[in-house]
């Protein structure tokens, strides 16, 4: 496009542009100014700035982070450590499995793949019933709860998370030539070696690619917490917590826009900090 | 390699020590809450109370604190309200084997769901001191009660008197559409934003409507053991069209002289919160409001002078002249390893120090004969009056199919409000899903 | 190096024994339901020794095997107890009457005709389809036209494109909470100010339903965009300059080179926002919850705005019908197998056409 654009409509580009972003940005802005306000302004007078005093956030913020029914900081460190734990597993396991599948054709390792890529299209309610019923029998059978517990909800993360990452892997390690596994092989390097030699530094873009891909959906879940760990049980995530925290309060909503706040100010830090590889990660994962 | 596999190993590890961490905590419930220290410390046992009155969430809390103080039993109280359907939420528990040890029920449909899972406390001295246990069928004593509530159309006495109206001549529909036609007139000069604070809100506030109000159609008028209408209902969700028009008349009375503002979309909060600030002569919800008004709408209340209140009776038929009262639910105790524990919070609870604070800081009114304090709520007077005058009605809503407020009336109550039904509408929209809810 | 096998050969040894015997021992008390607190540790040790101890093991021959196990059997086996295992048991459960603990009866397809007698169910599964087609027109064409705004000459680009995909990164619970809010206390307040309106839009089924597709696009929208963008940027410079220098309009370059040129990105645009949009769930849950009434097949029903994936969970947890919830979540997984299939189809076409 060498042709200069004409002022008027660069004029309207530019509007339409800013009116979009200010209709996205718009429940970000509403929270940010309300959370400076008590309940009776936010209900009064919820789009001006009337009301609003830095001592009513830190009233709120305090409100909420020492409410014992929402627990904030022990939600968002029980959030922290499912996310990282899941993350890091899934990164080491699925590598593994994608090279060891890409690397042999054989006719288990073919089985094994397409059971991967055929139960993305398994939606999880079909498997949230039964699941429940299945962790909480073994549990009880072998004496490590799996509901209920952070090892258990982890190791559910790397069953649902499991099929993405190996079939994202599994393409990337196509692309890597054989070439360089059969030199390291003939250097000495044993079989194993090769993978955390060879092939797991030349994983590390798509590995941030289905940890980011993952770590959204992970961080952001619902539905398997709330049910795996209770709505309002002893170990909750942040969004079972907000949830707990918003349904037993009867719409205080400085205490609820101030959870919220808490809620996506991580996510928001962390995407302004890695903008680029977080938009660039989600399209690879659906393009592929 | 060797090193990465070693941290595989050692990830593994971490995840097994975490889960030996896990399984030894299942039992002790050591929660990382306030008190980080103390949790620990407490040799006793940890009890866990489900609360279904989120507006008394920090006097129990101040309960739980003095029994520790006491005892060195530590009470976890977790509150549930509004909108939450606390039934299902204890089932998710009990499926997550997450069962707290003391938690409420609602009234016979929610007992069901406990059935053999309940500990039966019919040797508790508290027994004797108090006729409003939950006792279920086979005579099993598995329900405390820990207050009394009352609902009548709660009314501003100030708001009344000055705009000319007697509360005690309000007794039949025509009374009271004419003192609401009064107000009206003088709304401006009395300071009102509207005559009723009515709220038909579907979503959270279901229960106002649909267990609450919908329990005056029950019960209104009639005497303490009286379950015509209530056995009706359990019948296959029959209803008694000449009374149901009466009350849906009624309803359309609340919902003419109700602020617009609050009818259709409103929320609890800003319902007590304006009748506390004295923008409604009459409020459509019970004794319980005392507390919200005197906690934490205080300021508001107190810069409307802290004036009186009182209810009437919610007189859809000539001649009605009751208030309903009811033990609005029950604590019981589950069948786990913390029974007996639980049995003796319960004991303390209707003792002196138990009832202190449950009567004089929570504004309950206490079911126990021995008790002597009187609640400061705004509310005892009239409920007292009620009570001693014997004009009173039982209040059966709890016994109705569990769900049907949720799921079905407040619903229709909503679409009344929002005028999607008149009056006509209500009642047969009423019939056809009380059928439904009663025929699956 | 032949001590050394010697020595890998015993550590290989003891850690098989060891596991095995932790292993055995674990899984005996299990049986014998032992209430001994270190069982489950010891089942896992055990089970982490084995596995170690096959490492270790010194052969040559099967050494790739060995490696080629331990490599792909812990994913795979979280896969089988998450997924593989609770799809097997709810296909089964859907036919039974299942009530989340145990099941005494097989009752065959009771559930599934049950489930179809039910107008609210019914209801449901109109209301997605309906959700669906709204969403997929509607996300597509928005989160194309920002991709168009954000590949013109525009200042400040970055800006804009994080600006359009911030909704995406934040959960449907929080999000759905802060529209609950917007609309209830900040809309409420314009609209009663401009047309009397006092009634949140929340309050009645066909505005609540037209909020919650308001509020997926303004989630969604964003990250399709993102998508075309990239679709967009793969098209070669000088196809558009070439079609500019023979005088073409901006509409024709769009319609035929742009679009064109990018059908597989719409493609996969298109099956994105189906599947996203037909598993909704959060959003409805924490902005609705599913309520609205609405007069259908001569029902007048309570559910107004629940969709499919929310009418399986209240089905299941909150009425306490599992065999049911199961049946129609077995439903709802054929629907998403038939959307699947057909997209696996159109791509491969395409990809032969290419």
């Amino acid at each position: 496009m060498k042709t200069k654009m004409k002022t008027s409509t660069f004029v309207i580009i530019m509007v339409v542009a800013i009116l979009v972003a200010a209709y996205t940005l718009m429940p970000f802005f509403l929270v940010c100014i309300n959370v400076f306000k008590n309940a009776n302004n936010i209900v009064a007078n919820p789009v001006g700035m009337a009301g609003m005093s830095f001592g009513q956030l830190t009233t709120n913020i305090s409100n909420v982070v020492n409410n014992s029914n929402f627990n904030f900081w022990y939600a968002f460190g029980t959030s922290a450590v499912i996310t990282i734990l899941s993350l890091v597993l899934l990164a080491l396991l699925g590598g593994m499995t994608g090279w060891v599948i890409c690397r042999n054709k054989a006719k288990w390792s073919t089985a094994v793949y397409m059971a991967f890529v055929a139960s993305m299209i398994i939606p999880f309610q079909v498997v949230m019933l039964p699941l429940i019923s299945t962790f909480r029998d073994v549990g009880k059978f072998i004496g490590i709860p799996m509901l209920q517990s952070i090892p258990g909800i982890v190791f559910a993360y790397c069953g649902f998370g499991g099929a993405m990452t190996v079939f994202i892997l599994t393409g990337f390690v196509k692309t890597i030539p054989y070439d360089l596994e059969e030199a390291a092989s003939i250097d000495g390097c044993s079989y194993e070696g090769i993978y955390f030699h060879i092939i797991f530094p030349l994983l590390k873009p798509s590995i941030v690619t289905v940890t980011i891909l993952n770590g959204m959906w992970i961080w952001n879940d619902y539905l398997l917490p709330s049910l795996m760990l209770g709505q309002n049980g002893k170990v909750k995530t942040l969004p079972v917590a907000v949830q707990a925290f918003v349904g037993s309060y009867v719409k205080q909503w400085d205490l609820i826009l101030t959870a919220a706040l808490l809620a996506m100010i991580p996510m928001i830090i962390i995407f302004l900090i890695a903008q680029k590889q977080i938009m660039a990660g989600m399209v690879e994962g659906a393009v592929k | 390699m060797k090193k990465l596999f070693a941290l595989i190993l050692a990830l593994a590890m971490a995840l097994s020590l975490v889960a030996c961490g896990g399984s030894s905590n299942a039992g002790g419930a050591a929660d990382t809450s306030a008190a980080p220290a103390a949790t620990g410390d407490s040799s006793g046992t940890t009890l866990r109370l489900v609360n279904g009155k989120i507006e008394v969430d920090a006097q129990l809390k101040e309960l739980a604190a003095k029994y520790k103080e006491e005892t060195g039993v530590n009470v976890e109280i977790e509150s549930m309200g509004g909108g939450v359907d606390i039934q299902s939420t204890i089932k998710g528990y009990y499926q997550a084997g997450n069962m707290p040890d003391i938690f409420v029920n609602g009234g016979s449909s929610d007992f069901a769901n406990w059935d053999g899972l309940l500990v039966d406390m019919k040797d508790e001295a508290w027994v004797q001191d108090t006729d409003a246990e939950y006792v279920d069928d086979n005579g099993a004593v598995i329900g405390f009660p820990y207050t009394t509530e009352a609902i009548g159309l709660a009314y501003n006495a100030d708001v009344l008197e000055k705009a000319g109206v007697d509360p005690t001549t309000l007794t039949s529909p025509d009374a009271i559409k004419a003192a609401f036609e009064t107000i009206d007139s003088k709304k401006a000069d009395l300071g009102l934003d509207a005559v009723v604070g009515y709220c038909a809100e579907a979503s959270s506030l279901f229960w106002s409507t649909g267990d609450h109000l919908f329990g005056v159609y029950i019960d209104g008028g009639t005497a303490r053991d009286d379950t015509t209408y209530i056995d009706m209902l359990n019948d296959g969700g029959k209803l008694d069209e000449a009374r149901l028009t009466d009350f849906a008349n009624f309803v359309g009375l609340l919902n003419q002289y109700s602020d617009p503002n609050l009818l259709v979309s409103g929320t609890y909060d800003q319902q007590i919160l304006n009748f506390a600030s004295g923008k409604y002569a009459f409020v459509t919800q019970g004794s319980w409001i005392g507390a919200t008004m005197t906690a934490d709408d205080a300021d508001a209340y107190a810069a409307a002078g802290n004036f009186k209140v009182g209810m009437v009776p919610y007189a859809f038929q000539d001649g009605m002249d009751t208030i309903m009262t009811n033990s609005p639910s029950w604590w019981a105790v589950y069948d786990g390893p913390n029974a007996d524990a639980a049995k003796a919070f319960l004991q303390w609870c209707s003792g002196e120090e138990g009832q202190d604070i449950l009567v004089n800081k929570a504004g309950f009114i206490s079911p126990f004969t021995s008790c002597e304090f009187i609640a400061s709520d705004p509310f005892a007077q009239t409920i007292a009056d009620y009570v001693a005058a014997g004009k009173t009605s039982p209040w059966h809503w709890l016994n109705k199919k569990q769900g049907i407020a949720q799921n079905y009336l407040g619903q229709v109550f909503n679409d009344y409000a929002a005028g999607k039904l008149d009056a006509a509408g209500f009642v047969s929209t009423m019939e056809q899903v009380c059928q439904a809810a009663y025929a699956n | 190096m032949n001590e050394n096998t010697a020595g890998k050969k015993v550590l290989s040894l003891v850690l098989l024994v060891g596991g095995l015997a932790g292993l055995i021992g674990a899984l005996a008390m299990d049986f014998s339901h032992s209430p001994v607190a270190f069982r489950g540790p010891l089942l896992i040790i055990g089970a982490v020794a084995i596995l170690a101890g096959l490492y270790f093991y010194p052969t040559l021959e099967h050494h790739r095997s060995i490696i080629n196990f331990l490599f792909v059997f812990p994913l795979l086996f979280t896969f089988a107890v998450t997924v593989l295992i609770p799809l097997g048991l709810g296909i089964f459960y859907s036919m039974t009457d299942w009530n989340g603990v145990k099941m005494n009866n097989v009752v065959g397809l009771a559930n599934y005709g049950a489930m179809f007698r039910e107008a609210g169910f019914l209801w449901s599964v109109l209301l997605t389809f309906l959700f669906v087609i709204f969403n997929m027109v509607l996300v597509n064409v928005i989160g194309f036209c920002l991709a168009l705004l954000c590949t013109s000459r525009l200042k400040g680009v970055g800006f804009f494109r994080a600006a359009y995909f911030l909704p995406n990164l934040i959960g449907g619970i929080v999000l759905g909470y802060v529209w609950q809010f917007v609309f209830n206390n900040v809309l409420i307040q314009l609209t009663a100010s401009a047309f009397g309106m006092r009634n949140s839009v929340l309050a009645a089924t066909p505005t609540a339903f037209a909020a919650i597709i308001v509020v997926y696009i303004w989630q969604y929208a964003g990250y399709i965009m993102l998508i075309y963008i990239n679709g967009l940027v793969t098209i070669p410079g000088d196809v558009i300059e070439a079609a500019n220098i023979d005088g073409a309009s901006p509409l024709a370059t769009l319609f035929q080179i742009k679009i064109p040129m990018i059908m597989a990105t719409i493609t996969i645009c298109t099956f994105l926002t189906l599947t996203s949009a037909f598993k909704q769930f959060d959003v409805n849950m924490a902005l609705t919850n599913g309520t609205g009434s609405v007069q259908f097949m001569g029902n007048y029903l309570t559910n107004g705005t629940q969709m499919l994936a929310l009418n399986i969970y209240n089905t299941a947890i909150a009425k306490n019908s599992y065999a049911l919830g199961q049946a129609k979540a077995v439903l709802f997984f054929i629907i998403l197998a038939c959307v699947s299939l057909i997209q696996v189809r159109i791509s491969n076409s395409k990809e032969v056409e290419a």
